[in-house]
């Protein structure tokens, strides 16, 4: 199963663009461009980039209140996330969702979601949804540590588990519920232990080694495509933000910051590759220029974007009944 | 045209469009060869088995979170729960994801879904089985809601439900499901926001929902007795809301009473005479009246749980003070 | 001294073989269970004091909380002094610190990989192994009690000690003249490139296997060698075979539940203590006992030599039984 060189580079991108966009919403949050709740995936790119380079475009993911990452590696547009981002008439939900919410139906991601641990029910049924069609897809699932505690984690796998669903369950575990460290808010060590309450596969990766990611999601996408049913992936990381922009963290240790930043994903990956002559140093920052220039299209995407028009408020809430938009 | 009783009607609603269009499908706990907790899933099991009929395991939440996951997927999914006071534990996902997510998302997603909840009180099944919460519901923007009162009203509105894009709260007053009623198996499916006239009247307009229907008829029959006509109305949906019917019947009776079987405080009774108040004030001769249970947790004493719910005599009593 | 050691990895269980063959999570609040009846055990049979390792999960703390909540700890039990990095490292040291108190064995809860660690860090003192890892042709599924009781056998001096422990060999690594590391069963040549999920479980990539030990009935790698040659532990060799050459065919068990048809050279037999040397052709990554570990470049060249540094392993059955004709069960 080793991979080839473009479809690492194709990782490397991912990889990169994800933490380019992160970086921007931060830096735009901090100058009052962008409002509301900002959850960055600086950190974890990982994780959504070893899962989704295993997935189809017509399957399925399900995310969290810390979506970008997960959007950005299945393929989502930069432009209309940043839109949304801007509340601008543009974005993917025009406006009416922002960072929280972000889907692209085309490309199979059903949604962000702000409440933690919804995303695990709604793969269920994408999941039971394929399965009753007869196709072959399969449903992504992401979430942190924190959502674990909630009863949705163990409904779905449970529900998953007796129908075997074409659901992949990805842990993004993280350390962190919040402000809470992980060893606080439950008695296990790994969440992959509480498969077995289940009776699914439980196993647990090196969530900043994409290339440990890939493998075991490449594992677990195969058995729920086969219809062997649903399996945990619990991948270790750390998120290098506070819970949301403006959360100045002070909750982590030192330490424990500059232990994980060691383990920082993007540039494990960048030394592997130039290690392995996969690409050259120049090719390597031709890829970031690019990305770079990708972002900054984005950024100006959205700005000029206009504002939506109030009459659209009452819209979308109904396929067809549009309410009264007088107060 | 069959003489069914409001369960089947359901039931047949759903058969039928199961039969049409292989992507509806039910889940609920116990709805396939046990055939539902009231029965009306009875026999479904036999004819599309346990793949489309479901059992699901005792777990609310991931009940309705997984029609979500279905509906906006390319399915359609109906959900049952065995009391409407169970959609508590799967609120988050009835009013935060069904009822938001398409919003959200700038209308990417659509969820045709219907979700079935069993309501009401009178079996003697205490506070935590009993409730009225459809005022909760219809408070949501983005769920529709639906409370038929005869079979005909509840097969031709399960039709729509499940032909609707939309998420569907389906209420079924649970005892009126062995109430019997012709129903026309052919007929098209009935139209949300269409108000239902149960008998017409010049002097009294009342509205009532779910049970209270045959309440306020039975209520009219005794005003009619002391000369006073009585137009009985039955919403068939909270959301959306036939106005146009209900200020029609205010302009010619100019008096309201609204009878439903929620408690008074906060309830969609308050809604409906808020709507009157604000858009038909100047129709009315008199204060609305509301007749709700009192605001009390539903009671198990038969005693007391008759006195709870209203009934025809109540709805006497408030009309005599009219006149 | 009546002192053991205990050393339980809070990480062994979970690796990507839940996926790809059967394996089962082994979860860590198992372990403390496992950690307090080897306590139960050895402090009811003679020993007089317990080191554990600290580790992420706090297995050591846990397990002695609750056996004083229970009131059944009547020994001290002390964690080691040391800082925790989350990771083998840990194991490691732990065994260090473990060979410097001069405890009378160390007990490990792991796997394959753990046990590498533990021989890593101490050679001197007897090793048992209880298996809550995966692959596991070193550690043994053992129940807890027998462990703590042949741990205390061995650390009272209740037993025939030379005949109940092996010295065992183990493969060294050489980078010139630099002993690089260390694998105490089996050494994979494979041409992936990166570490990933670290486990081993494709036969596909893997184009050579060195083996200190070798017997079908050792599920892993080293039964590539196994099914056409047993090693045993007190033959003085071990062997290295080539994979996809030339025209026999055999199968073997690289994982649970896993048989896999492999063409298999004829093993060449390595003697202890002499060393040969491989250059690479390729880019790949050498995997330790199961583990992916030393990522090496095309046109490097590697030192391969099977010693007796191995660690010295306790036999359980044979400790139990001859401190049984001694009596050790007997009260006084």
């Amino acid at each position: 199963m080793e991979l080839n060189n473009t479809k690492i580079i194709e990782m490397y991108k991912t990889m990169k663009r994800i933490r380019e966009f992160e970086t921007n919403a931060s830096k735009l949050f901090a100058e009052g461009q962008i409002h509301g709740f900002v959850h960055l995936y600086i950190g974890e790119e990982a994780v959504a980039t070893g899962v989704c380079a295993n997935l189809r475009e017509d399957d399925y993911i399900t995310s969290t209140h810390r979506g970008h990452g997960h959007i950005i590696a299945k393929g989502g547009d930069v432009k209309y996330m940043m839109a949304e981002l801007y509340g601008r008439q543009t974005g993917y939900c025009k406006g009416k969702g922002g960072s929280m919410h972000i889907a692209d139906a085309t490309k199979g991601i059903i949604g962000a979601n702000g409440i933690v641990g919804a995303g695990q029910n709604i793969a269920t049924g994408a999941g039971l949804s394929a399965k009753l069609r007869g196709t072959d897809q399969v449903c992504a699932c992401f979430f942190g540590d924190g959502s674990t505690n909630q009863g949705t984690f163990h409904e779905s796998l449970n529900l998953a588990s007796i129908w075997r669903l074409p659901v992949v369950f990805v842990c993004e575990n993280n350390l962190y519920g919040i402000s809470m460290h992980q060893s606080r808010h439950q008695a296990i060590q790994d969440i992959a232990d509480r498969a077995v309450a289940y009776n699914i596969p439980g196993v647990v990766v090196d969530g900043n080694d994409v290339f440990a990611v890939y493998e075991a999601a490449n594992e677990a996408i195969e058995r729920a495509r086969n219809g062997q049913g649903p399996s945990l992936i619990e991948c270790k990381t750390y998120r290098h933000h506070g819970h949301f922009e403006g959360d100045p963290a002070k909750y982590k240790p030192a330490e424990e910051v500059a232990e994980w930043m060691s383990k920082d994903p993007l540039p494990r990956l960048v030394n592997y590759m130039l290690d392995n002559n996969i690409l050259s140093k120049e090719e390597l920052n031709e890829i970031d220029r690019q990305i770079n220039d990708e972002i900054k299209e984005a950024i100006k995407f959205a700005e000029e974007s206009p504002w939506p028009p109030i009459e659209s408020v009452v819209e979308d809430i109904y396929t067809d009944i549009v309410e009264e938009v007088e107060k | 045209m069959k003489n069914l009783s409001m369960m089947e009607a359901i039931r047949e609603a759903m058969t039928k469009k199961m039969r049409e269009d292989p992507t509806v499908f039910v889940m609920g706990e116990d709805v396939g060869a046990f055939g539902g907790c009231f029965g009306v899933t009875a026999g479904m099991f036999d004819e599309f088995g346990a793949e489309r009929v479901r059992d699901t395991p005792i777990s609310e939440g991931v009940i309705i979170g997984c029609a979500v996951g279905a509906a906006a997927t390319g399915t359609r999914p109906i959900a049952e729960l065995m009391f409407i006071d169970f959609a508590t534990v799967g609120a988050d996902q009835l009013v935060n994801q069904a009822a938001k997510m398409r919003y959200m998302v700038g209308g990417k997603i659509k969820l045709p879904m219907v979700v079935r909840l069993p309501l009401g009180a009178g079996t003697r099944a205490a506070a935590q089985h009993s409730q009225s919460l459809e005022a909760w519901l219809a408070h949501i923007p983005g769920l529709k809601v639906v409370y038929p009162s005869s079979p005909n009203d509840a097969y031709g509105l399960m039709l729509k439900a499940i032909e609707d894009d939309n998420p569907v709260i389906f209420l079924e007053h649970k005892l009126l499901y062995g109430i019997k009623g012709d129903v026309d198996e052919n007929s098209k499916p009935i139209e949300f926001g269409k108000a239902d006239v149960k008998r017409e009247g010049k002097d009294l307009t009342v509205v009532a929902t779910g049970k209270m229907v045959y309440e306020a008829l039975n209520a009219a029959e005794e005003l009619a007795k002391e000369g006073i006509e009585v137009e009985v109305i039955d919403p068939r949906t909270l959301f959306p809301f036939d106005k146009e019917t209900l200020f029609n019947s205010v302009e010619k009776t100019n008096k309201l009473i609204i009878v439903t079987e929620e408690n008074k405080r906060g309830s969609f009774a308050g809604e409906i005479s808020a709507i009157v108040a604000e858009e038909c004030f100047d129709n009315l001769d008199a204060p609305i009246i509301r007749v709700c249970s009192v605001n009390s947790p539903v009671p198990f004493s038969p005693v007391l749980e008759d006195y709870y719910v209203p009934n025809a005599g109540d709805i006497v009593k408030a009309a005599k003070k009219m006149f | 001294m009546k002192t053991i050691g205990i050393i339980a990895n809070p990480a062994s269980g979970k690796d990507i073989r839940r996926l790809v063959s059967h394996a089962t999570v082994v979860d860590n609040n198992e372990k403390i269970n496992i950690v307090k009846r080897i306590i139960l055990a050895s402090q009811g049979t003679g020993v007089e004091n317990i080191y554990i390792m600290p580790d992420t999960f706090l297995i050591g703390h846990k397990a002695i909380e609750d056996l004083k909540l229970s009131k059944e700890l009547k020994i001290p039990v002390d964690i080691l002094s040391m800082k925790i990095q989350g990771n083998l490292n840990d194991t490691i040291r732990a065994a260090e610190l473990l060979e410097e108190l001069e405890v009378g064995v160390i007990v490990v809860l792991g796997g394959d990989g753990t046990l590498r660690a533990v021989a890593k860090g101490n050679s001197n003192i007897p090793v048992i192994g209880i298996s809550t890892g995966t692959n596991n042709v070193y550690p043994r599924m053992i129940e807890g009690t027998v462990a703590g009781m042949a741990a205390s056998a061995i650390a009272t001096n209740m037993c025939d000690k030379y005949n109940s422990c092996i010295r065992d060999k183990r493969i060294e690594i050489y980078k010139g003249s630099k002993l690089l590391d260390i694998a105490l069963v089996d050494c994979v040549i494979s041409k992936q490139t990166y570490v990933g999920s670290r486990a081993i479980w494709n036969e596909e990539d893997i184009v050579k296997v060195i083996v200190s030990n070798a017997h079908p009935a050792a599920i892993g790698f080293s039964t590539i060698v196994g099914v056409r040659k047993i090693i045993s532990d007190k033959d003085d060799f071990g062997a290295c075979v080539n994979l996809n050459v030339g025209d026999k065919y055999y199968l073997a068990p690289i994982a649970a539940g896993t048989m896999k048809t492999i063409k298999l050279d004829e093993p060449t037999i390595h003697k202890v203590d002499e060393r040969f040397d491989l250059e690479f052709d390729f880019n790949g990554i050498m995997a330790l006992d199961g583990e992916r570990e030393i990522p090496f470049k095309i046109g490097e060249s590697y030192g391969f030599k099977i010693t007796r540094n191995g660690p010295i392993r306790v036999n359980i059955r044979k400790t139990i039984e001859s401190a049984q004709e001694i009596g050790f069960f007997a009260c006084k």
